[in-house]
C-alpha cells in the first residue's frame, strides 16, 4: 500500500514537473517578454479538423506574406512574429486561442478563419478585447451588427455571402437560362445558410422557382436520399454551397445516381482549387459552376504562385493552390498596412487604421473596408466552370443590381 | 413505398450491420460497450487507403489486407487496453472508459498523422452504379451488402460449427466455468477481437470507398453500431443485424419526409433507442444482460 502511494506521488510529481517545464518553455517562446522586440500577429485556423484544407491554406498564405515583410525589413523596423493556433474547427477552441493570443502572446491583430460559425462566436469577445480579427468569414453577420453598423473588431477580406449568393443566382438565371433550382446545403453551417438566403431572394425576385430544399448536417456521409428527392423535384440546377469534404461526397453520389449530366451544379467557393486535386477521379466532377474573387492566371498572383509551388511539396501546379492562400496573404498585407500607420501599437489603433485603408494593392485587387460594414468596398467575382475535372475560366460577372 | 427508398435502406443496412456485429461480438463476451471499435473502423479505413494507393492493389487484395490489419489492430487494442483489466477482474465500467480512451487516442493519432486533409479512395470499379428498370443500384453499396452477408454467414458458421465458436459462446455465458473446463480464455478473447477487428476492417474499407476519409468518421459510425445493437439486443449478433437494418430503414424513411429530413432524423432514432431501453432493454432478439454498461 505504502509502496503504491509512494509510486503515485512520484508519478504526480513527475507530471507536475513536466507540465511546469513545458509551461516555462512556452513562456519563453510565446510570452509577453518577446513583444517589445517583435510585433505579434496571431492566427486562429482549423489546422487539423474537418475544414483544415481551408485553414491550412490560409495559414500558409499568411506565413508567406509574413516572410516577405520580414525579409523586406519588417514593419517600422520591427520584425513580425506570427503565432498560429489550431482551432480544430471548434468555436470554443477558437475563443480560447483568441484569448490566449491577446492576453498571453500580446497580439495586436489576428488572422481569422474562413469559417463563419467561428467568426460569429468571436464577435463579442473581440469587441471586449479590442484586438481586430481580419478573416474570410463570409456571413455578413460576422462583420455587420445591423444595417449600417459594423461589428467593431471584425473585418472581412473577401466578398460577403450576400454578394456571393446573388452573383451565383444571377449567373445561373441570366447566363445559363435556369429557372428551377433545388437547394442542397448544411443547415448547421452559417457559410451555406447565409449564401442560400441571398441566393433564394435573388431567384424568387427574378421569377425563378425553388423546387425543393434538401438539407444535411455536419458529419452526414450519405446524401442519396436527398439527391433522389432533388431528381424528382423537376429542378434544372442544384445550388450546393458546401465545404470540400461534403462536395466530394456530393459529386461522387451525384455521379453514382447518374444525375451529373442532367443537373447544373452551382457549387460555391469551395469548388475552387485545390478541390479537384483531392479527388481520386476528378473527371466525375462535371457541369459544375463556381465564383471566386480572383482569376488564377492574373499577373499579380504569379510570384506568390511560383513561391508556393517551390515551398510546398504537395503543390505541383496552380491548380493545387487554394484561393484561401491568397486570402491569408491579403489578410496579413492589410494588417501590416494598418500596423504601419498606427499611432500606437495596440489593437484599437490597428482597428482604426484598418478602417482608414483605401485602394491598397493586394492579390485580390485594390482594397478598402466599408466603415459601415467592415466588408470590402467594390466587388468583382470570376466565374469558373468544371468540365470533366478541368477548371475553365469563363468571365468576370456582376449582376446589374450589384454594380 | 418507393422501391428506391427500400434499396437505399437495404444498402445502408449492410453498412451498419457489419459495424454493429463487430461491436456486438465484444459485448457478447466481455459485457461492455466497445467504443474502441470506432477507432478500428477509421484506422483500417486509412490503412486500406494507403495500401490501395501506395501498393496499387486491386479491390479483393485490399479487402483481404484491410480485414487482416483490422484483426491485428483489434488484438493489439485488446492486449493494451483490456487484458490487464480482465486479469485484475476490474469493474466493467473501467473497460468502457478504456475503450473510449482508445477510441479518442486513435482518432487523435490519425488527426496528427493525416488530419490536415481529407482523403478519397482510388476508383476500384469502372461503373459506379447500374440501373434495373428505374431503380439505381450503387455498385460499392451492393458489393458491401453481398460481402457483409457472406461475412456474417461465415461468422455464424464459426460460432455454431467450430470449437472456437463453441468456446466464444461458452465464454459469453460464463467465463469462469469456461476457464475451469480447460479452455484458454485469453486466446479465445484475442481470437474474438481478431474476428471483430476483421469485420471492422471490412466496414472501414467500404466506409472509405463510399465516403471521404476523415478522423472523426469512426466515432460517427460506431454510434450507428451502438444504436443498432440497442435496438437488436446488446451482445446478440443476430439482433445486431436486425437492429442495423431497422435503423437504416428508419433513417432513410425519416430523411425522405420533408418536415423531418436529415436534420431531425437523429432525434427520432435516439428516441427509438430510448424507447427500446425503457420498454424492451434486451432488444428485439436479445435476452437481458445485467452487467451491461
Amino acid at each position: 500500500m505504502y509502496k503504491s502511494k509512494k509510486g503515485l506521488s512520484r508519478m504526480l510529481a513527475g507530471i507536475m514537473a513536466l507540465t511546469l517545464g513545458l509551461s516555462a518553455c512556452e513562456a519563453g517562446s510565446n510570452g509577453k517578454q518577446d513583444n517589445s522586440e517583435f510585433i505579434v500577429i496571431g492566427a486562429i485556423q482549423d489546422l487539423s479538423g474537418n475544414s483544415s484544407v481551408s485553414g491550412k491554406a490560409m495559414d500558409r498564405g499568411a506565413k508567406m506574406a509574413i516572410d516577405k515583410i520580414n525579409a523586406d525589413g519588417g514593419i517600422n523596423g520591427k520584425q513580425i512574429k506570427y503565432i498560429p493556433y489550431d482551432t480544430t474547427g471548434d468555436p470554443q477552441e477558437a475563443l480560447s486561442a483568441y484569448n490566449r493570443l491577446v492576453e498571453q502572446d500580446g497580439a495586436v491583430a489576428v488572422v481569422g478563419p474562413p469559417i463563419s460559425n467561428i467568426g460569429l462566436a468571436l464577435t463579442q469577445t473581440a469587441a471586449e478585447a479590442k484586438v481586430p480579427i481580419v478573416g474570410a468569414f463570409i456571413d455578413n453577420r460576422v462583420t455587420e451588427k445591423e444595417a449600417g453598423v459594423p461589428q467593431d473588431y471584425m473585418f472581412l477580406v473577401q466578398p460577403t455571402n450576400q454578394q456571393s449568393g446573388a452573383i451565383q443566382a444571377g449567373y445561373l438565371m441570366e447566363h445559363l437560362g435556369v429557372e428551377k433550382v433545388a437547394l442542397f446545403y448544411d443547415k448547421t453551417n452559417a457559410f451555406g445558410v447565409s449564401q442560400v438566403e441571398a441566393f433564394v431572394d435573388y431567384v424568387e425576385s427574378h421569377g425563378g422557382e425553388i423546387t425543393t430544399e434538401q438539407l444535411f448536417k455536419s458529419g452526414d456521409v450519405d446524401f442519396k436520399v436527398q439527391l433522389n428527392k432533388i431528381k424528382e423535384s423537376g429542378a434544372e440546377a442544384i445550388f450546393a454551397p458546401n465545404y470540400p469534404k461534403d462536395n466530394t461526397l456530393y459529386c461522387t453520389q451525384l455521379e453514382q445516381l447518374g444525375m451529373t449530366d442532367d443537373f447544373i451544379t452551382m457549387g460555391g467557393l469551395e469548388f475552387a482549387p485545390p478541390f479537384l486535386t483531392t479527388l481520386p477521379n476528378p473527371a466525375i466532377v462535371d457541369n459544375v459552376y463556381y465564383a471566386v474573387n480572383v482569376a488564377f492566371d492574373e499577373p499579380q498572383l504569379q510570384d506568390v504562385n511560383d513561391l508556393y509551388i517551390e515551398s510546398y511539396e504537395d503543390a505541383k501546379t496552380v491548380d493545387d493552390i487554394s484561393v484561401k492562400v491568397y486570402l491569408g496573404y491579403d489578410a496579413i498585407t492589410i494588417i501590416a498596412e494598418a500596423i504601419k500607420n498606427a499611432e500606437t501599437l495596440n489593437g484599437e489603433s490597428v482597428k482604426n487604421e484598418l478602417e482608414a485603408i483605401r485602394d491598397l494593392e493586394m492579390l485580390c485587387g485594390n482594397f478598402g473596408f466599408s466603415t459601415t460594414s467592415h466588408q470590402p468596398l467594390g466587388l468583382s467575382m470570376v466565374m469558373y466552370r468544371i468540365d470533366e475535372g478541368q477548371n475553365v475560366k469563363l468571365e468576370r460577372y456582376v449582376p446589374e443590381e450589384l454594380k | 413505398m418507393n422501391i428506391q427508398i427500400i434499396v437505399n435502406a437495404i444498402s445502408l443496412g449492410g453498412v451498419y450491420a457489419t459495424i454493429a456485429v463487430g461491436y456486438a461480438l465484444i459485448f457478447n463476451i466481455l459485457k461492455f460497450s466497445n467504443f474502441s471499435h470506432g477507432g478500428v473502423l477509421v484506422g483500417t479505413a486509412y490503412m486500406g487507403y494507403f495500401v490501395a494507393t501506395k501498393l496499387q492493389t486491386n479491390f479483393v487484395f485490399t479487402l483481404l489486407i484491410t480485414a487482416v490489419l483490422g484483426g491485428i489492430l483489434a488484438m493489439i487494442i485488446e492486449f493494451v487496453a483490456f487484458r490487464k483489466l480482465r486479469q485484475r477482474r476490474a469493474n466493467t465500467m473501467l473497460y468502457f472508459v478504456s475503450s473510449m480512451t482508445v477510441s479518442i487516442l486513435l482518432t487523435n493519432l490519425i488527426t496528427v498523422l493525416f488530419g490536415t486533409s481529407y482523403y478519397a479512395y482510388p476508383v476500384f470499379f469502372s461503373n459506379s452504379s447500374f440501373h434495373i428498370a428505374d431503380i439505381t443500384f450503387i455498385t460499392s453499396d451492393m458489393l458491401q451488402l453481398v460481402i457483409s452477408v457472406v461475412a456474417l454467414i461465415i461468422l455464424q458458421i464459426i460460432l455454431r460449427k467450430t470449437r472456437l465458436g463453441v468456446a466464444i459462446r461458452a465464454l459469453s455465458t460464463d467465463s469462469e466455468t469456461t476457464s475451469l473446463m480447460g479452455a484458454n480464455v485469453t486466446v479465445i478473447i484475442a481470437a474474438t477481437f481478431f474476428v471483430s477487428g476483421a469485420l471492422g476492417g471490412v466496414s472501414g474499407l467500404f466506409l472509405g470507398m463510399n465516403y471521404t476519409l476523415y478522423p472523426q468518421l469512426g466515432a460517427i459510425m460506431i454510434t450507428k453500431g451502438f444504436v443498432a445493437s440497442i435496438i437488436g439486443g446488446l451482445g446478440n449478433v443476430t439482433g445486431a443485424v436486425l437492429g442495423a437494418f431497422i435503423l437504416a430503414a428508419v433513417e432513410v424513411t425519416l430523411t425522405n419526409i420533408d418536415f423531418i429530413g436529415s436534420s431531425l432524423t437523429p432525434i427520432f432514432t435516439f428516441l427509438l433507442m430510448v424507447v427500446f431501453l425503457l420498454v424492451r432493454p434486451q432488444g428485439i432478439a436479445g435476452s437481458t444482460v445485467k452487467e451491461k454498461v
